[in-house]
C-alpha cells in the first residue's frame, strides 16, 4: 500500500534525532525572525515600510502573523510528533530512572503545547471598561453568565505620585450560583473556576450636561475623548480632566494626580478646528460658541481584562512535570551514579 | 557610598585582568592564589554593595536593567569561584574578569537611580524569576568562558581538555535547568499580571530561542556524542544569543518586558 509505505517513511523520519534537532533549530530561527517583523499590521503597512518585493514575501508567507500562521503551527505539530516518537524509542532502549524522567520531560513539553493549542481554540477574553457604580452583564461580552459590578476603584501613590497600585473592588453576581466579592489589583486577579478578571488600565470619566436648546441632554465621555455635538456641522467637544488644576506661568496643568481641585478643560471644535475653549470647576456652566455646557461630575473607570481559559491549567501541569523530570534526570546523571558520566 | 564600592569592584577586576595577563606571558609565583584572592575580594565588595543598595532603597535590588546587570556580574563571579576549583587557568580568570568588566560597563549605561516598584513588578514572582535568571545566564557565561579556553587551548598545555569539556557540560545542564525555571516563572507570572502566559513578546521569544539552542547542545551531546570543539563553539554562540536576549532585545525590540 502506498499510504502505508509513506506513513512508515514519515515515522522513520520523525524517529530520527537529526530531524528533531533540525526542527528545534528551525522553530528557533523562525521565532527569532518574527521578533524583527512588526506583527499584526495591515498588508499596506508592510508595502509602505519594506517595499514591493519584501512586502510580497511577508504578506505571502503570512509573516505578519507568524506565530499563528498555518505552517508555523504545522512545524510545532511536527516537532511534537518527533519528540513523542524519539522519547518512545529511547524508552525502549533502557528503563532506568533517568530514562523515565527524560520521557516525562518530553511528554510534558508535548502536554504544554497541547494546552496552548487548546487555549488557542477554546479560550475567550474580553477587555471592558466599567465606571464606578456600574453593573454589566457578562453574557454581553461572550461569557456564560453572571453580572459584574465595580463597587469602588482607587489608586495608591508613592510620595512622588508614581502609582503604587490600582485596586478595583468588584462583585461578581450569579456566576455559577455564586456571589463573589473581591478586591483585585495588578498581580492579584479574581479567579473562579476557569474565569479570571484582571486589573488592566484605568482612567477618568466626565459627565457634562448640554443645556443648549429646550431639552437637556447628558453627555458622558472619557478623559481626552471627543463627543460629537452636531453631526451636520461636525461640531465636537473634547474634555480633558484636570484633577488638581493649577494655572501659572508654566502653563495649564494638574499639580498632582489627586482630584483635589477638579476642573475640566473643554474645547469646542468645528471641522477639527478649535472654535472656543474654557476651564471650569464642577457644577459650573459655560458658554462655548453657541453651546451651553455644564460640568456635572467626574468618576474613575476601571479597565478590566476578563478571561475564560481552561487550557492554562494543562500548561501549568506540564510545567510541573517538566521541572520534576528535569530535576530527576540530571540529579541521577550526576549524583545518583557517580562516575557514570 | 555605592559609587565608591563600585569603583573598588571595578579596580579589583582590573587588577585581576593585569595579574592574569602577566601570568599568561610568564608564570608568576603564587599567581593562582593572587588571582583567587582578587576575585574573592571583588565578590565581597559586590555583596557589600548589594547590602548598601538594599538598605538605601528599602527593597532588594532586583527590579531594573541596572540592578539586573549588576546582579548578573556578581553572579558570574560567585559561580566562577565554584567553577575554578582545581582548575588553574589564567585564561579562565582573565576571561571571567573581562566579562564582568564588560557587564559593569553595560550596567553603567543604565540609570542607577533607585525607583519604587511599579504595580506590575510587585510580586513574589519577581524574585524567583530574577534570581533564577542570574544563575541560568551566569552558568551560560562561564560555559562560554570555558568554551573559549577550550578553543584557545594552545596557551595552556597543562589543562586536561576532557575535564574542561565535562565542566562545560555540567554548566550547560545547570544553566538549562535554571533557564527552564526562568521561562516557567516568567510564564506563570505573566498569566497572573498580564492575563496571558505566552504572548510572543520579543524577550519571551528570544529566551525560547536560547532554550532551544542549549537543548540542541544537550541532544547533540547525548545522541551524537558531540564533544570538544563543536560543542565549545555551541556554548560560545549560545552565550552571544544570551547577551542579545538580555541587552540587544531591550534596545532593538521593545515589548512588554520593558523593565530590563
Amino acid at each position: 500500500m502506498m499510504i502505508n509505505k509513506w506513513l512508515k517513511q514519515l515515522t522513520q523520519m520523525l524517529a530520527s534525532m537529526q530531524t528533531a534537532i533540525y526542527l528545534l533549530l528551525i522553530v528557533g530561527v523562525v521565532s527569532a525572525l518574527g521578533t524583527f517583523i512588526p506583527q499584526g499590521q495591515t498588508p499596506t503597512f508592510y508595502l509602505q515600510h519594506y517595499g514591493r518585493t519584501t512586502s510580497m514575501i511577508i504578506n505571502g508567507l503570512g509573516l505578519s502573523n507568524l506565530y499563528h500562521v498555518w505552517w508555523f503551527q504545522l512545524l510545532i505539530i511536527l516537532l511534537c510528533l518527533s519528540i513523542l516518537v524519539c522519547a518512545y524509542r529511547r524508552l525502549r532502549w533502557g528503563k532506568k530512572i533517568s530514562g523515565l524522567a527524560s520521557l516525562f520531560m518530553h511528554l510534558a513539553i508535548v502536554f504544554i503545547l497541547i494546552g496552548a493549542l487548546w487555549s488557542l481554540g477554546y479560550s475567550h477574553s474580553s477587555f471592558i471598561e466599567i465606571a464606578r457604580g456600574q453593573t454589566i452583564a457578562l453574557n454581553n461580552y461572550g461569557f456564560e453568565e453572571g453580572q459584574l459590578k465595580l463597587n469602588d476603584f482607587k489608586i495608591d501613590y508613592y510620595p512622588d505620585f508614581q502609582p503604587r497600585q490600582y485596586t478595583s473592588d468588584l462583585s461578581l453576581i450569579n456566576y455559577h450560583g455564586k456571589n463573589i466579592h473581591q478586591s483585585i489589583s495588578v498581580n492579584h486577579p479574581l479567579k473562579t473556576g476557569s474565569l479570571k478578571i484582571y486589573q488592566s488600565t484605568w482612567g477618568w470619566a466626565i459627565q457634562l450636561t448640554n443645556l443648549t436648546g429646550t431639552t437637556e441632554t447628558i453627555i458622558s465621555l472619557k478623559d481626552k475623548d471627543l463627543f460629537l455635538l452636531d453631526e451636520a456641522q461636525q461640531v465636537k467637544v473634547q474634555a480633558v480632566f484636570l484633577p488638581d488644576f493649577k494655572d501659572d506661568k508654566t502653563g495649564i496643568q494638574s499639580k498632582t494626580p489627586l482630584p483635589d481641585h477638579p476642573h475640566v478643560w473643554l474645547t469646542l471644535l468645528q471641522q477639527d478646528k478649535v472654535v472656543d475653549m474654557a476651564i471650569i470647576p464642577v457644577g459650573q456652566e459655560v458658554q462655548l460658541g453657541s453651546y451651553s455646557l455644564r460640568f456635572d461630575t467626574f468618576y474613575p473607570y476601571s479597565g478590566l481584562q476578563i478571561k475564560q481559559d481552561s487550557g492554562v491549567y494543562m500548561v501549568f501541569a506540564g510545567f510541573i512535570i517538566l521541572l520534576a523530570g528535569l530535576g530527576i534526570r540530571y540529579w541521577f546523571a550526576f549524583w545518583g551514579k557517580k562516575g557514570a558520566n | 557610598m555605592e559609587n565608591i564600592l563600585l569603583d573598588i569592584f571595578f579596580a579589583l577586576l582590573l587588577f585581576t585582568v593585569i595579574v592574569n595577563l602577566i601570568r599568561l606571558w610568564k608564570p608568576i609565583k603564587h599567581g593562582d592564589f593572587i588571582s583567587s584572592m582578587l576575585i574573592i575580594m571583588a565578590v565581597i565588595t559586590f555583596i557589600v554593595m548589594l547590602v548598601v543598595r538594599t538598605s538605601m532603597g528599602g527593597r532588594i535590588p532586583f527590579a531594573n536593567a541596572y540592578e539586573f546587570t549588576l546582579l548578573f556580574a556578581g553572579g558570574v563571579l560567585i559561580l566562577a569561584i565554584l567553577v575554578r576549583r582545581d582548575l588553574v587557568s589564567p585564561l579562565f580568570d582573565l576571561s571571567v574578569a573581562l566579562l564582568t568588566i564588560l557587564l559593569l560597563s553595560v550596567a553603567s549605561s543604565f540609570s542607577s537611580e533607585i525607583r519604587p516598584l511599579m504595580p506590575a513588578l510587585q510580586s513574589g514572582w519577581l524574585y524567583a524569576h530574577v534570581a533564577t535568571a542570574v544563575i541560568a545566564y551566569g552558568s551560560f557565561a562561564l560555559a562560554a568562558c570555558l568554551g573559549i579556553i577550550y578553543l584557545g587551548r594552545a596557551q595552556e598545555t597543562d589543562l586536561s581538555l576532557p575535564e574542561v569539556d565535562e565542566r562545560i557540560y555540567k554548566l550547560v545542564v545547570l544553566g538549562f535547568t535554571f533557564l527552564t525555571i526562568v521561562i516557567i516563572t516568567g510564564a506563570v507570572w505573566a498569566e497572573e499580571v498580564w492575563g496571558s502566559w505566552w504572548t510572543w513578546d520579543p524577550k519571551e521569544t528570544w529566551s525560547l530561542v536560547t532554550w532551544l539552542v542549549y537543548a540542541a547542545y544537550l541532544h547533540t551531546r547525548h545522541s551524537y556524542d558531540w564533544k570538544g570543539n563543536k560543542s565549545a563553539w555551541m556554548v560560545v554562540i549560545g552565550f552571544v544569543i544570551v547577551m542579545f536576549t538580555l541587552f540587544g532585545v531591550s534596545v532593538l525590540l521593545p515589548g512588554l518586558h520593558s523593565y530590563v
